[in-house]
């Protein structure tokens, strides 16, 4: 290979060179590399003793265009791009032109946004902007240089929101920027600079509006550019964007303000950024039509126009940020990025709505609710940031006193001095992790959740010590040491609680993610009824301590009716996971049954069982003893028996429909509860439905058997057909 | 494209032999994958773990081939599977199977007590193909990839023999598997 190049004529264009540093200068290496080219013979290795085949493997092949990301430039260096006039300022001497082109690089500009967004590096999106890159070379076009300005604070501020939260595990790609210019000079006061823009193109458009209505105009106004018919239609194009821009600016600010303090404010600027969006829309058509060069009705476009930006090189970071894989990447459509900033605008607009004072399990509840609409990871981080402050929830409240509240203690245990054992403070910090998990994304959470089951567990055991040290002193102690004792006793049961809460949103997950095949649905149902039986176990012996509590308090006040609706309470949130117990032991002994009568074929590994599989899928729950005593040998025992007939007697599906419709009526006020419950009856009625198809043709070859999530993300639906 | 008749006794696996199968391998992992290797990658695996690679050839013709790897990983000696590829017209028929049971055999025989290996969620027929052999798919890589694709881990445990008793029929129990060819024979 190297040969064959040898004898090629050079022909390597002159190009402006890369000045040389202050120990180094360039030096012609060809009569080097021939020499050596003598000696090697295609695929050869200089052979170091700190040179190994594993260091080997980072050699990059030069020239190849899979990995040399030079071969893929146009241009050496930003200056060299600018030389040869890659991104003009002005862009164009027609000023009709020019604005045409701004539009495109803003269009270009947002798409480029929604694809960093989505996961790709800065450098390559919103930096592929030669404008972004040498901020002081727009300053003589001043709507190009605020709308610059704006971009760069704004994608400074995502960019710290990200950073700070650390959700962005895995999403790395996101916050890197190295080398990137991330502040211009005064690009603070962007807004100002954005304001005095706006006002200008309002003007013209007010002048042209008064003189095509052939009113006088009253004060002698420049237009925008030179083409009257199309004043109006340009005007409108750029003030809807620099609005967006604008009150996109003002939401994260306000996003940003202490203790949710800023969250109204916030969702008015939400309002306000869609209704621009709208307008953005609203004016493609006119684009479009009068359109400066070539506009193709594309899928693939980036701006409204449809015409190709100026300015943009993707390749010219490749070289300027390491890190950069030289592949090169795919920005969003202009459709797919206004799709993208309005989902991002609603999820905003979600988290800002929701109450600044939930309780802690309200909390939880939110976050896993808000994650089923699959938010990406700029809201996910601001939601995150805002939940977390100050090792507070938003803020507001300390995490001991929502651990106490959460644990249905009275407000007098929130300033127990309790707070300070260092069990307890550890306890505090795994709520704050917990709360923080729960917002990344699906795949490193379930990960994270699973590994911090221990973690738990092991604070469990520590507090549980530091407890029975506090009763054998209780015995003899005055009434202080009786509260330090309840509050132990009632956190406790919340940790554990909280524990199998935990395990339980890791089964989940796994579905959700698509981690089980068919044949290990019988032990993850197996395992989520068990974890499910403790967890339903563990909220009635904490709420029933509550309502202990309360009795006493309400017998001394003698109201009688507040006693009755506590105890009706605790049943509900029980009896909804009751229902869920029944389906998951039902589903678990469906599949038992069909393997067992021959209706799904078990796996058949030349090089592991089942046990290893068991093995493997509960890993972190086995290892946390979560719960205990639980192990390969117990669910053998308890699903190896089923069949058809057993099923019969006991109609688990039956059960978990029945108690479902029964406890709708405790949750008119919580449609989340209540949408929960209608999906497991509806799963339940159809299993059950499906079991009786299969039992009655239990003898028939062409029936056949296949499971779906239609009705609920994690409990599957058997379909039974006839081939 | 057209699939190939042939019977899959036609089909010859060689382990790897030197740096004359070094081209061969090369050449199909550049045609299938997207990922850009140097030569130095291709001989990191096969120089060091020479009897973990195999290739599968028909008529003289390389159609299918296995590069892998194994060592410490956090305590552990774990097997790993590189890269795996059969050309398109030779697919279906049970050749990629073939290859990547025959590197897992020599790895358990080592000692590995896990198999790894990552695979986009997308590839429904890699996510079959090792569904089949016992691997379970242990996590999900968010963005694994540079095109934004997912990925999953996929593992396989070996059984540990404090576990069962029985090791040396789980030896056999392959042997029989292998004879019959078939991934998925029915339960007998």
């Amino acid at each position: 290979m190297a040969e064959d190049r040898a004898s090629e004529p050079p022909s390597i264009p002159p190009r402006a060179s890369i000045p040389s540093g202050e120990n180094s200068v360039w030096a012609d290496v060809s009569p080097l590399l021939n020499a050596a080219c003598q000696d090697l013979q295609e695929g050869e290795l200089i052979h170091g003793d700190n040179f190994n085949l594993f260091a080997a493997m980072s050699a990059l092949e030069i020239m190849d265009p899979k990995m040399d990301s030079g071969i893929a430039c146009t241009y050496y260096s930003l200056d060299e791009a600018i030389e040869n006039g890659v991104a003009p300022v002005p862009i164009s001497a027609d000023k009709t032109t020019d604005v045409q082109c701004v539009i495109d690089i803003m269009d270009h500009l947002l798409a480029c946004e929604a694809t960093w967004h989505k996961g790709h590096s800065l450098a390559q999106t919103v930096y592929s902007c030669l404008y972004l890159l040498r901020p002081e070379r727009t300053s003589s076009h001043a709507l190009l240089h605020s709308y610059c300005k704006v971009i760069r604070a704004t994608c400074k501020a995502i960019l710290s929101a990200v950073s700070e939260s650390r959700t962005h595990e895995e999403e790395d790609l996101f916050t890197m920027a190295y080398g990137l210019p991330l502040s211009g000079d005064g690009d603070e006061k962007c807004l100002s600079l954005l304001n005095a823009v706006e006002e200008t193109i309002s003007r013209q458009l007010r002048s042209c509006k008064a003189s095509s209505s052939k009113r006088r105009v009253s004060e002698d106004i420049e237009p925008l550019q030179n083409n009257p018919d199309l004043e109006e239609g340009y005007c409108k194009a750029l003030l809807c964007r620099l609005r967006f821009r604008k009150h996109f600016y003002h939401l994260l600010m306000s996003m940003k303000r202490p203790q949710g303090r800023g969250l109204e404010l916030a969702r008015k600027h939400i309002a306000s950024c869609i209704s621009e969006i709208d307008y953005i829309k609203k004016c493609s058509d006119f684009l479009r039509v009068n359109a400066h060069g070539m506009s193709e009705q594309n899928l693939e476009n980036t701006t409204a126009s449809g015409c190709q930006p100026i300015g943009f090189d993707a390749s010219l970071n490749c070289r300027l940020s390491a890190p950069t894989p030289p592949r090169s990447i795919k920005i969003l459509c202009w459709e797919k990025a206004l799709e993208y900033f309005m989902k991002l605008l609603q999820d905003l607009d979600v988290i800002c709505s929701y109450t600044l004072a939930p309780s802690l399990e309200a909390a939880l509840l939110f976050v896993v609710k808000f994650q089923k609409s699959q938010p990406d990871l700029v809201a996910r981080a601001h939601l995150q940031l805002l939940l977390v402050q100050d090792g507070k929830l938003y803020g507001r409240d300390p995490i001991f006193s929502m651990i106490t509240r959460a644990a249905g203690l009275p407000e007098v245990a929130e300033m127990h001095d309790i707070q300070k054992n260092e069990f307890m403070v550890q306890l505090g910090q795994l709520v704050i992790n917990l709360l923080k998990i729960i917002c990344t994304n699906a795949a490193w959470q379930r990960r994270k959740l699973g590994k911090m089951l221990q973690d738990w567990r092991v604070t469990y055991v520590q507090l549980e010590m530091a407890f029975k040290g506090e009763f054998e002193e209780a015995s003899k102690a005055p009434n202080n040491k009786k509260v330090c004792f309840k509050i132990y006793q009632h956190i406790l049961a919340w940790v554990e609680e909280q524990t199998y809460w935990i395990a339980f949103r890791f089964l989940n997950l796994g579905f959700e993610l698509e981690l089980y095949s068919v044949h290990d649905y019988c032990m993850v149902y197996w395992y989520t009824y068990v974890v499910l039986i403790k967890l339903a176990e563990k909220k009635h012996l904490r709420m029933s301590m509550s309502s202990d509590s309360a009795k006493k308090k309400t017998k001394k006040k003698r109201d009688s009716f507040k006693d009755g609706e506590m105890d009706y309470q605790i049943s509900a949130a029980v009896l909804f996971l009751q229902s869920q117990i029944y389906l998951s032991e039902g589903l678990s002994m469906m599949f038992a049954a069909l393997r067992n009568e021959h209706r799904i074929v078990p796996l058949l590994s030349p090089f592991n069982t089942e046990h290893e599989i068991f093995v493997q899928q509960f890993e972190l729950l086995q290892k946390a003893c979560v719960p205990d005593h639980v192990s390969y040998a117990t669910f053998k025992e308890s699903t190896m028996h089923a069949n058809f007939s057993t099923l019969a007697m006991c109609d688990y599906f039956k059960e978990a429909q029945r108690i479902a419709k029964e406890v709708k009526s405790s949750f008119v006020n919580d449609p989340d509860t209540m949408a929960e419950l209608r999906k497991i009856e509806q799963v339940a009625e159809r299993n059950s439905i499906a079991l009786n198809v299969c039992r009655a043709g239990a003898l028939d070859p062409k029936l056949k058997i296949s499971f779906a999530f239609c009705h609920h993300p994690f409990y599957a639906t058997a379909i039974v057909k006839r081939s | 494209m057209e699939n190939v008749e042939f019977d899959s006794s036609e089909i010859e696996y060689v382990s790897y032999g030197g740096e004359h199968h070094l081209p061969l391998i090369m050449n199909l992992v550049d045609q299938e994958l997207s990922e850009p290797y140097s030569i130095f990658t291709y001989r990191y695996f096969v120089y060091l773990w020479p009897q973990l690679s195999f290739l599968a050839f028909h008529k003289g013709k390389c159609v299918g081939t296995v590069v892998c790897k194994m060592g410490e990983h956090r305590n552990t000696f774990r097997g790993y599977i590189a890269m795996l590829v059969v050309i398109k017209p030779y697919r279906g028929r049970g050749i990629a199977t073939e290859l990547v049971t025959r590197s897992i055999k020599v790895m358990m025989e080592s000692g590995c007590e896990e198999v790894t290996l990552e695979a986009e969620v997308t590839n429904k027929g890699a996510l079959a193909l090792y569904g089949r052999l016992g691997f379970i798919r242990s996590k999900r890589l968010f963005h694994y990839y540079l095109n934004g694709v997912d990925a999953f881990r996929l593992k396989l445990l070996f059984p540990r023999t404090e576990l069962h008793p029985s090791l040396p029929l789980m030896a056999d129990k392959y042997e029989n598997h292998m004879q019959s060819d078939q991934g998925d024979t029915p339960f007998k």
